[in-house]
């Protein structure tokens, strides 16, 4: 499996995490600090998926994730990745439209699986 | 009354009251218009002065004594004035007109009013309006009624100047005893026995006064209503209650029982009532007084309307403010409460995002694709990822009581094998029991499938075995055990640990509560986990009980109803 992951976080220990995780796994990736320069890379790099954080400045996730879908590429798989872990802010995620959340901290393997899955549904 | 005094200890008034009926029955079995009787009669009266200064001098405060010391001031030129008229009797049996007696009464009729007004106006001193209103009303029906009546016949009559404007005087002196008397009627201190006494006191006396004046006529009944007057007055003050007036002062006015109704509604007919019954007996009109207090009692009866109208706005007011402040009391309480959940929230946020990257590159480094570990390397990688996971669970156990506060557990339910669940748990508590050499056992037998949320079901039984494990001395024994039991499905975790005494069992349950066995032993924890757990047993109908013996271990026993059943109970 190859491709380009978008991923996005303000906490950049984070970032690079997510970036060793991912380039384990075998995809190209390229990381954005925050909203804005998300939906730049993905109108940029045209990823096959993303991995967003929520709270992050300028744009939060939910948003970034409601730009995605009216943008050109509005089926591009997203999951959202978060500290914010209460039922209702899940609920948030999805109506805002992303196809997974994933709540922080998580595992390597949590990662893969969800990524896996999406693409494989897709 | 004469049971009553053999029953308890007679009180002074009681006894006091006794002998004044006696009295006032031996008066008229004396031989009328004799030396003995008029004599008599004054002796009735100082009996009242009597009760009138030994009563002030017991009950009341010297502050609070005046007006009783007025009273029986007035009653003492009563009694001088009633000497007067017996020695003219008894000397030489004829009356002179007007006699010092004359104006020994009249001046006593002033004194008599302050002293009545002074009671009004300590007992009235909040909120008298109305009370005051009340009183005028009453005060200018009598008025009325005394000034065709009685007033202008005699003015009118025949004779000398200063002989007509003496009897005029004494039934003008009664308007000014009303007018207090009315006000005391309708003041706060109507709820007393003491007031009771002494307005049938002025009663008494008013009405004798009336009937004399009024028929120019001297019956001999009317003496008795005298002599019950001042025997009467000087009960008043000898009844305890007059003592605890003052103190009844922020009591709520009397309220407007039949009496005081029909008082009022007579006085406010005065007019009318007094045309029609000098109209059938062809007397005097008077049709210019009749209009003027008529006027005078209608803008009286207006006024009260209007204040009534005005205390029932302000009463209205009250309530709306009131009702406006409890919903915004109650809006602050939901804003706090939201607050609340907003400040649990970020709090787990900023915990979780540094536990993010804590437990993120232990994982990195525990999988050895940065290079090869030590042994002591990753013993002590397990070390960092343990406590981390244990941070974690303090704070989801936080938000999760936090949630549970504001009374949301909303479970997604589905149908879940709690053997299944349980096994999970027991082989995540593997490491943690290994490392005390316990021996940690798994049993499960028939169908134990139950109604619920995996997530939380989950969480359940991580609380309940990694409690065991945690009470559990090394090489003890942890058993979990799910099987389906008399129409439930039965999980228990026994464990062979230090226990729970019995005094404790019933708040084990409870936020935050934690056992003194576990806290001399310094085994750390929150006192949230089988809080917890009774909260998730809770939300899936279920039951969760404790049996325990301090030394030799504890069970939790939990019971769900099985799916069949919880399908329905959910549905």
């Amino acid at each position: 499996v190859s491709g380009t992951i978008l991923v996005a976080d303000d906490e950049d220990d984070i970032l690079s995490l997510l970036q060793v995780h991912l380039t384990r796994f075998g995809y190209q990736v390229v990381a954005a600090h925050d909203g804005e320069e998300a939906v730049r890379l993905a109108e940029e790099h045209r990823p096959m998926l993303a991995v967003l954080d929520v709270s992050m400045p300028k744009l939060d996730g939910l948003e970034v994730t409601r730009r995605l879908r009216a943008g050109a590429d509005g089926d591009l798989p997203v999951i959202l990745l978060s500290a914010l872990v209460q039922p209702a802010d899940v609920e948030r995620g999805l109506e805002a439209g992303a196809n997974a959340y994933l709540r922080k901290p998580f595992t390597g393997e949590e990662l893969r699986e969800r990524i896996e899955g999406l693409l494989a549904g897709g | 009354m004469l049971r009553a005094v053999v029953r308890r200890k007679p009180r002074l008034v009681d006894v006091y009251l006794l002998v004044g009926a006696v009295a006032i029955g031996a008066y008229f079995a004396l031989p009328a218009d004799t030396v003995a009787q008029t004599v008599y009669y004054s002796v009735v009266g100082v009996y009242g002065i009597a009760g009138l200064v030994l009563g002030s001098q017991r009950n009341l405060t010297a502050r609070a004594r005046l007006p009783w010391y007025l009273f029986a001031v007035g009653q003492i030129a009563f009694v001088v004035g009633d000497s007067i008229f017996d020695a003219y009797l008894i000397g030489n049996g004829t009356l002179p007109f007007p006699s010092a007696a004359d104006w020994i009464y009249l001046a006593a009729y002033p004194v008599l009013f302050a002293a009545i007004a002074l009671l009004v106006a300590r007992y009235s001193r909040r909120r008298i309006h109305i009370a005051v209103i009340d009183a005028a009303i009453v005060t200018f029906g009598f008025l009325l009624a005394q000034w065709v009546f009685v007033l202008a016949p005699t003015a009118q009559a025949s004779g000398r100047l200063l002989d007509r404007t003496i009897l005029v005087a004494y039934p003008a002196m009664d308007i000014l005893i009303v007018a207090p008397l009315a006000g005391l009627v309708y003041s706060r201190a109507a709820r007393s026995p003491c007031y009771v006494l002494l307005a049938l006191a002025i009663l008494a006396m008013l009405v004798a006064d009336e009937v004399y004046y009024g028929h120019g006529v001297n019956y001999r009944w009317l003496d008795g209503f005298w002599l019950a007057s001042y025997v009467l007055w000087g009960a008043a003050a000898l009844h305890p209650s007059v003592g605890a007036l003052g103190a009844d002062a922020e009591a709520p006015r009397p309220r407007l029982g039949i009496i005081r109704l029909l008082l009022l509604g007579l006085a406010a007919a005065a007019a009318p009532i007094v045309l029609a019954v000098q109209t059938a007996r062809g007397a005097n009109a008077h049709p210019y007084a009749v209009a003027a207090f008529g006027i005078v009692i209608s803008i009286l009866v207006l006024g009260r309307m209007a204040l009534l109208l005005r205390a029932y706005d302000t009463a209205r007011r009250q309530a709306e403010s009131s009702q406006a402040a409890l919903v915004e009391q109650n809006e602050q309480l939901r804003e706090l409460d939201r607050l609340k959940d907003e400040f649990v929230g970020l709090v787990s946020h900023d915990l979780r995002t540094p536990l993010t990257s804590i437990t993120g590159y232990v994982e990195l480094l525990a999988s050895e694709e940065t290079g090869p570990l030590t042994d002591e390397q990753r013993s002590f990688l397990g070390i960092v990822s343990r406590n981390a996971d244990r941070l974690l669970r303090l704070v989801n156990d936080l938000l999760f009581v936090a949630r549970l506060q504001t009374g949301r557990l909303d479970l997604s339910l589905e149908e879940v094998d709690l053997a299944e669940v349980a096994e999970h748990a027991v082989v995540g508590a593997g490491p943690r029991a290994g490392a005390k050499a316990l021996d940690l056992q798994f049993t499960s037998s028939g169908d134990t499938a139950v109604f619920g949320e995996t997530g939380r079901l989950g969480q359940l039984l991580d609380n309940l075995v990694s409690n065991a494990v945690k009470f559990t001395p090394d090489g003890g024994t942890v058993s979990v055990s799910v099987r389906a039991e008399d129409g439930a499905v039965v999980l228990e975790v026994a464990d062979s640990g230090i226990g729970i005494p019995e005094s404790e069992r019933a708040h084990l349950f409870e936020r935050f509560f934690r056992a003194s066995t576990a806290v001399s032993r310094q085994i750390p924890g929150t006192g949230l986990g089988l809080h917890i757990a009774q909260a998730i047993v809770d939300a899936h109908g279920g039951r969760i009980t404790v049996s325990s013996v301090v030394g030799e271990g504890t069970t939790f026993r939990v019971a769900l109803p099985p799916a069949t059943v919880g399908a329905e109970v959910h549905a």
